[in-house]
């Protein structure tokens, strides 16, 4: 496990992972633009050449041979595309999109040197050499528009050049600007430059000037194409920056910036000037993030653990010393510093947290590509509307989430969202929009795949459970609408149509459903026929700590994470009344169902005494309450996950150490209710007999 | 399952010049178990049980073992032998499995043997039901001195994985 090649493999992995992702979400924004006919911002296609540019080289270090001969392919594509001499087009974009997938493959590989995969790579690799669109002929240089030196032009790399003309030809004035720059911030710096001109101008090229910098600063001359007026350019430079001007229209001898003779040779070596000092920079800038194997936080989040163990065995001690007067002036100290200690532990804690979190929009990056994909399959029009992408939750969930979520688009294009002509035939907009929303809803983030297609079928999906023997009859005719939509996560049960290459990959809503309650979510449907199905997944922000309420039930000690509980109130064995075969009490005037815990677990003697409480718990609209024997208080609870044979036991989250060698099991709420309210009895007792 | 893979199953933990392998032997309920000596991480007095509720028959709850919470199993049970009277037990075996750690409950620790290879007969040779968690049965000197053997039902570590 520690073998230090592993190590450097798996840092490859990772590494090409991560471009492969960038690559993958910087082809969605190009597809868009295209799609759009908007102007392609160059800045793009030079990131997605730069991603590619990358993955060869250390594709090539690492032997990864087939992942270096496609990058290496690509990359003269995508050379090609930068320096204009060949046009996006559907085509590209589809070679460009094939990659993505075949990256991943070619990564995933046991042996990257597999000569079974040759012929595909060779294959694919004749595919990108066979695209070329030619672009315009070109009339008249048009660099001759400008008086631009010669020592200027001589030294532009070809894009650079490239980047020039085009400019020149869309219509854009040529500006310099003149500023000083930080030597030691200069990359930085440069970066900001190009933030705030991104709008406004495009950076063609900046050269260090001999003039106006001193030991610590540099002056750079900065080439600009922009097309906003020169007053509003300068509006916005001038402040900041320096002094700005036109370059002037080839009618009279140009001012021409000093010669590159006698530059200082740190400045030459900073400014970026060619392809590879340009990377350089790019690296440079991005080295404060760190990469961190997610077990190293799940170690130091243990570490933490035991910390909040020996805090309270402290604690039990000056409990134990308290009301003694001999030592009350240390005790108090001690007890004040104990509480300090728990300020700080607590900052940890959630600092750790902090770094496990991530945005959704890796999830909805990859989704994006599905939705493309399968909306080409299946010939469909897709618009995909992404929100609350930042959304953040723990990096483990956003792994776990992957496939459920994917699922679900799948199956909205497939069978959610009608073929164009059959939605016009409805009066629908041709195009069938999918939304992906996210968002934070108390402690919990909620996803949404929402389409605007045909809707579920709630009598078919009853008939095939029946023709399927999942359900008697009889029982079929009891069920509510919502129930009737709820037999979708029935395991075998899989409307014919499903079997199609897109849902495929076997993997069926149970499926879909079980990943989600694993990681202490909630899924529901909601669907109307004709007009479309939402799924919302209602997800814990982070897994690895929570507030719980400790209660006992029957001598035993279980944690209820504190999110799911609302209050806690006296249990009166007199107020409980019986509706339809469930305990009801009445609280406030509303009519709470009651669940005695002793009873779901099958705790046999159970002391029914005196004493006991309500707890009641909420999630989304639901209402429950449960009966506990005794409340012991808060905690910061870490939660453990069981071992293998015990994670597939409904009704628990997992497990957490009290101390003392004590271990209480953590209530998964979500499946409590889900089991509570969604499942009938009969539905539950085919779902155990399956 | 063939005699070559149940061979395999224990090739990680056999001393690979001679075939030899150190197995710790245990007693549960009325057998004597033996586990691959190498698989087994610690023996522990038993600490405080906290039953899982639905759970199935043969896992009897979780531990915490400095922090780790491990699912503790019931040898007999798990095997579905029939025990006359089941004492409470009285040792954890700490077994890794190859992913993690599971806690074997048993009665108390016999010794450690060093098995040669003639003294391994494999479970598919003999034709049990057993052999989802059996390698197979060694024979070991009694430890009584009535000069007969007794036999080592040997766990396969790796079968604890679905237990």
């Amino acid at each position: 496990m520690s073998d230090p090649r592993d190590n450097v493999q798996q840092e490859f992995l990772a590494e090409a992972q991560e471009l492969v992702e960038a690559l993958s979400r910087d082809l969605l924004l190009l597809d868009e633009a295209h799609h759009r006919n908007e102007r392609i911002d160059p800045a793009l296609i030079n990131e997605i050449f730069r991603s590619v540019h990358t993955l060869k080289g250390i594709a090539g270090m690492f032997g990864y041979k087939h992942v270096g001969a496609v990058a290496h392919a690509l990359e003269d594509l995508l050379d090609d595309l930068r320096l204009g001499r060949t046009l996006v087009g559907p085509q590209l974009l589809d070679v460009l999109f094939d990659s993505v997938e075949r990256f991943q493959r070619l990564l995933a590989l046991e042996d990257p040197q597999s000569p079974e995969e040759e012929p595909g790579v060779q294959a694919y690799i004749a595919d990108i050499r066979s695209i070329g669109t030619e672009p315009e002929a070109e009339e008249g240089d048009p660099l001759d528009k400008y008086a631009i030196e010669p020592a200027v032009l001589s030294v532009l790399t070809e894009y650079e050049e490239h980047r020039l003309r085009a400019c020149i030809r869309e219509g854009l004035r040529l500006y310099r600007l003149r500023a000083a720059f930080d030597l030691t911030a200069i990359d930085d710096s440069i970066e900001t430059l190009r933030d705030v001109a991104s709008d406004d101008a495009e950076i063609i090229t900046y050269l260090p000037s001999m003039e106006g910098g001193n030991e610590d600063t540099i002056e750079l001359v900065v080439l600009l194409a922009s097309r906003v007026p020169e007053e509003e350019l300068k509006a916005h430079f001038e402040g900041r920056y320096g002094k700005i001007e036109a370059v002037q229209e080839r009618t009279h001898l140009p001012t021409l910036p000093p010669r590159l003779t006698s530059i200082p040779s740190a400045a030459v070596s900073r400014g970026p000037q060619s392809e590879e000092d340009q990377s350089q920079a790019s690296i440079r800038s991005v080295a404060n993030s760190v990469r961190v194997d997610i077990r190293k936080l799940d170690h130091l989040m243990n570490v933490v653990g035991e910390l909040a163990l020996v805090r309270s065995a402290v604690d039990r001690i000056v409990d134990r010393f308290k009301g003694e007067s001999t030592h009350r002036q240390s005790l108090m100290e001690l007890d004040r510093i104990g509480r300090g200690f728990e300020r700080q532990l607590s900052e940890l804690r959630t600092g750790i947290l902090d770094v496990r979190m991530v945005p959704l929009g890796q999830v909805f990056n990859k989704l994006a590509r599905i939705v493309r994909q399968a909306a080409r399959e299946h010939d469909k029009d897709v618009r995909l509307v992404v929100t609350g992408a930042n959304t953040e939750v723990d990096k483990l969930i956003v792994e776990e989430l992957t496939d459920p979520l994917m699922h679900l688009v799948r199956n909205a294009i497939d069978h959610g969202i009608e073929p164009a002509d059959a939605r016009t035939r409805v009066a629908k907009p041709p195009e069938g929009t999918l939304a992906l929303n996210a968002y934070h809803k108390g402690s919990n983030v909620v996803i949404e795949v929402e389409d605007d297609g045909g809707g579920m079928n709630a009598h078919k999906l009853r008939e095939t459970a029946v023709s399927r023997g999942l359900l008697s009859a009889d029982i079929s005719h009891e069920l509510t609408r919502q129930e009737m939509l709820n037999l979708v996560f029935l395991p075998g049960l899989s409307t014919s149509s499903e079997i199609t290459d897109l849902s495929g990959r076997g993997v069926g809503m149970d499926v879909v459903k079980t990943n989600i309650l694993r990681l202490g979510g909630m899924i529901s449907i909601a669907s109307e026929q004709g007009i479309g199905t939402k799924i919302t997944v209602t997800l814990p922000i982070t897994l690895a700590i929570i507030r719980a309420l400790i209660v006992t039930v029957a001598s035993r000690t279980f944690a209820l994470p504190i999110t799911a509980v609302r209050e806690a109130i006296p249990y009166v064995p007199e107020e409980v009344r019986t509706i339809q075969g469930r305990e009801v009490i009445t609280l406030r005037g509303e009519t709470l169902a009651i669940c005695d815990l002793a009873d779901l677990f099958g705790f046999r003697g159970s002391s029914r005494e005196e004493g006991r409480f309500v707890v009641v718990g909420s999630m989304g609209n639901r209402e429950l309450g449960f009966v506990v024997d005794g409340l012991i208080g808060q905690e910061d609870v870490i939660i453990k996950a069981l071992g293998k044979s015990l994670s597939s036991i409904r009704g628990f989250a997992g497990a957490t150490d009290l101390g003392d060698q004590k271990v209480a099991l953590v209530l998964d709420a979500p499946a409590l209710f889900t089991e509570y309210f969604d499942g009938p009895d009969a539905l539950r007792a085919l779902e155990t007999r399956l | 399952m063939s005699l070559t893979v149940q061979k395999a199953t224990l090739a990680p933990h056999t001393d690979s010049e001679t075939g030899a392998i150190a197995v710790l032997a245990v007693f549960a309920g009325d057998e004597a178990y033996g586990f691959p000596l190498s698989a087994v991480r610690e023996i522990l007095m038993p600490p405080p049980l906290t039953e899982v509720p639905r759970a199935p028959e043969h896992l009897l709850g979780v531990i915490t073992v400095r922090g780790q919470i491990i699912t503790l199993i019931d040898l007999p049970k798990m095997l579905h032998l029939e025990v006359e009277q089941h004492e409470p037990y009285g040792r954890v075996l700490l077994v890794d499995n190859g992913e993690e750690l599971i806690g074997v409950a048993v009665d108390r620790v016999i010794q450690v043997y060093r098995m040669e290879p003639d003294q391994i007969e494999y479970a598919s040779a003999m034709g049990t039901e057993l052999s989802e968690y059996v390698v197979g049965v060694g024979r070991v000197p009694s430890d009584s001195s009535s000069g007969r053997e007794d036999m080592l039902i040997l766990i396969d570590p790796v079968s604890l994985l679905g237990a």
